[in-house]
């Protein structure tokens, strides 16, 4: 009875495993990248130790830094389909990994139900990494582990055969630049507009001052003006007009700022006391994080290789 | 000058403005159908290369194969003669060259069936970087029929649509063919070992 009950146990637990393998499909990888640019593995079935993936994560850094080749690890249970070189191209292809003018975008992924590794190559990666480059990667550094169960080997060898081949292959162009430029070239384009609209602003207010409310035509002209007040630098005036055209003349009350006004001597000093808060100086050093992430927009052709094992 | 005239003119000038840029988008849109044509044709230009030093390779592990040999060579020989430009891309000429193409493929699958009996050819390195370049190749044939249809789709409903398809008829665009979803001779050979 005893041997029966831990057979059904086991039995049960077995099927709830069975239960827990997921099949994703591309939209369910989570993107680490986007949350810290640092980060290329989603591994969200810890199947790579946390070593692993550290390691995998600075090779991909460095070689991102000095190439802008752009990488994603995907490592799964299963997927959903079961097409292994179906999942890496539309991984890359629907995220847009690579950078958008130069293509160079890699998808690396390692399904364990369906035992396959796959590699998916950016059109503009195509030529540094053929396809039969990729196949002996996989066959020389990737299976031998892989058909072990040596998940976390296998795939720190073949990233790094893979880095080899890759370093100094090309150089990294920031293609974001260009984008900047376009950003700057509106960002002045919105201030010139600015100017302008400001320029015909003051022109029309300064030329509705100067129509005669009797003929309509701008020709009143500043005979006099009688000061009224002076108040805290605002200065009250009564300005007589005399429309050049007709005749007729018209006073208005103005306020205008006094060029003569001091402020009182003493009350002024407390404005240049602000400031001097010196302990907010904490935010922007410590943290440890990076900024997230974003992926350039790279195309995909169907380059790249896959094994089973 | 009349109201009622002024308003006219303003009618046809938004008329000619739409009719110009709805011109301007068609022709891209055709010019981008024929992008997608030619890279399909580019990557099966790539497979027809392959398969000479495919077949050398074979050749000299299992020399009594001929007739399999022959047989891809001459669908080979049958695709390539077909070449077919982008403009005059007729549902009848589309299914020709995906018989075609579909020939050599059923044709390359034969000869990677028959290498699953030479141990040492496939332990041979230089078959197996082919095969992955073959297979490579094949991935690359259906991304970009696949593409050719998406964008040979968005192009045949944009000029099928009110009121564009009078423009279109007008000035000649015509609907594209699709590639047809892949069955029996056509199906691109697995490679998979």
């Amino acid at each position: 009875m005893k041997k029966l009950t831990f057979l059904l146990t086991s039995l049960l637990l077995l099927g709830f495993v069975g239960l827990q393998a997921k099949q994703y499909t591309p939209k369910d990888i989570p993107m680490v990248r986007l949350q810290d640019r640092t980060r290329y593995v989603s591994n969200p079935d810890n199947i790579l130790s946390p070593r692993a993936v550290t390691v995998i994560d600075s090779i991909l850094y460095a070689l991102e830094q000095k190439t802008g080749i752009q990488t994603v690890v995907a490592v799964v249970t299963g997927i959903e389909g079961g097409d292994c070189f179906d999942f890496a191209y539309r991984l890359g292809q629907e995220k847009g990994v690579g950078q958008k003018n130069r293509d160079n975008g890699l998808v690396i992924l390692l399904s364990t139900d369906e035992r396959c590794v796959q590699f998916a190559t950016g059109y503009g990666l195509e030529g540094t990494l053929p396809d039969a480059i990729c196949k002996r990667i996989q066959n020389r550094y990737m299976l031998p582990h892989f058909r072990n169960d040596d998940w976390n080997t296998g795939m720190v060898e073949g990233i790094r055969a893979i880095n080899g081949y890759l370093d100094g292959s090309m150089e990294n162009i920031d293609d974001q630049e260009e984008d900047e430029i376009w950003i700057l070239l509106l960002i002045m384009a919105f201030i010139l507009g600015g100017i302008c609209l400001g320029g015909i602003a003051v022109y029309l207010s300064v030329r509705q001052k100067t129509r005669c409310p009797q003929c309509k035509q701008h020709t009143l002209q500043r005979v006099s003006s009688r000061i009224v007040g002076r108040n805290r630098g605002v200065k009250t005036e009564d300005v007589t007009y005399r429309c050049r055209n007709c005749g007729h003349t018209l006073t208005r009350r103005e306020q205008s700022q006094d060029e003569n006004y001091q402020p009182p001597r003493n009350g002024g000093g407390t404005i240049i006391m602000g400031g001097g808060s010196g302990w907010s100086g904490r935010e922007g050093f410590g943290g440890g994080s990076f900024g997230g992430g974003s992926f350039g927009g790279g195309s995909f052709g169907g380059g790249g290789a896959g094994s089973r094992f | 000058m009349k109201k009622s005239t002024i308003i006219v003119i303003a009618i046809i000038v938004l008329i000619a403005i739409w009719g110009i840029t709805s011109y301007n988008g068609m022709v891209k849109m055709d010019e981008s159908v024929n992008t997608a044509w030619s890279n399909v044709e580019n990557q099966y230009q790539r497979r027809s290369d392959l398969i000479p030093n495919l077949v050398n390779t074979v050749k000299g592990y299992a020399s009594h194969e001929k007739e399999t040999f022959q047989a891809v060579v001459d669908a080979r020989s049958r695709a390539t003669q077909m070449k077919i430009s982008a403009d005059d891309l007729t549902p009848e000429k589309m299914q020709a060259y995906q018989k075609a193409q579909g020939e050599v493929g059923s044709a390359l699958s034969r000869l990677l069936a028959i290498t699953e009996a030479y141990p040492e050819l496939k332990a041979n390195e230089n078959f197996k970087e082919l095969q992955a370049q073959l297979e490579g190749t094949e991935n690359r044939i259906s991304v970009e029929r696949k593409k050719f249809n998406d964008t040979a789709r968005t192009y045949n409903t944009a000029i099928r649509t009110f009121p564009r398809t009078l423009l279109a008829s007008m000035f000649g665009f015509d609907k594209r063919p699709y590639f047809e979803s892949e069955e029996g001779a056509e199906k691109a050979p697995r490679v998979e070992f």
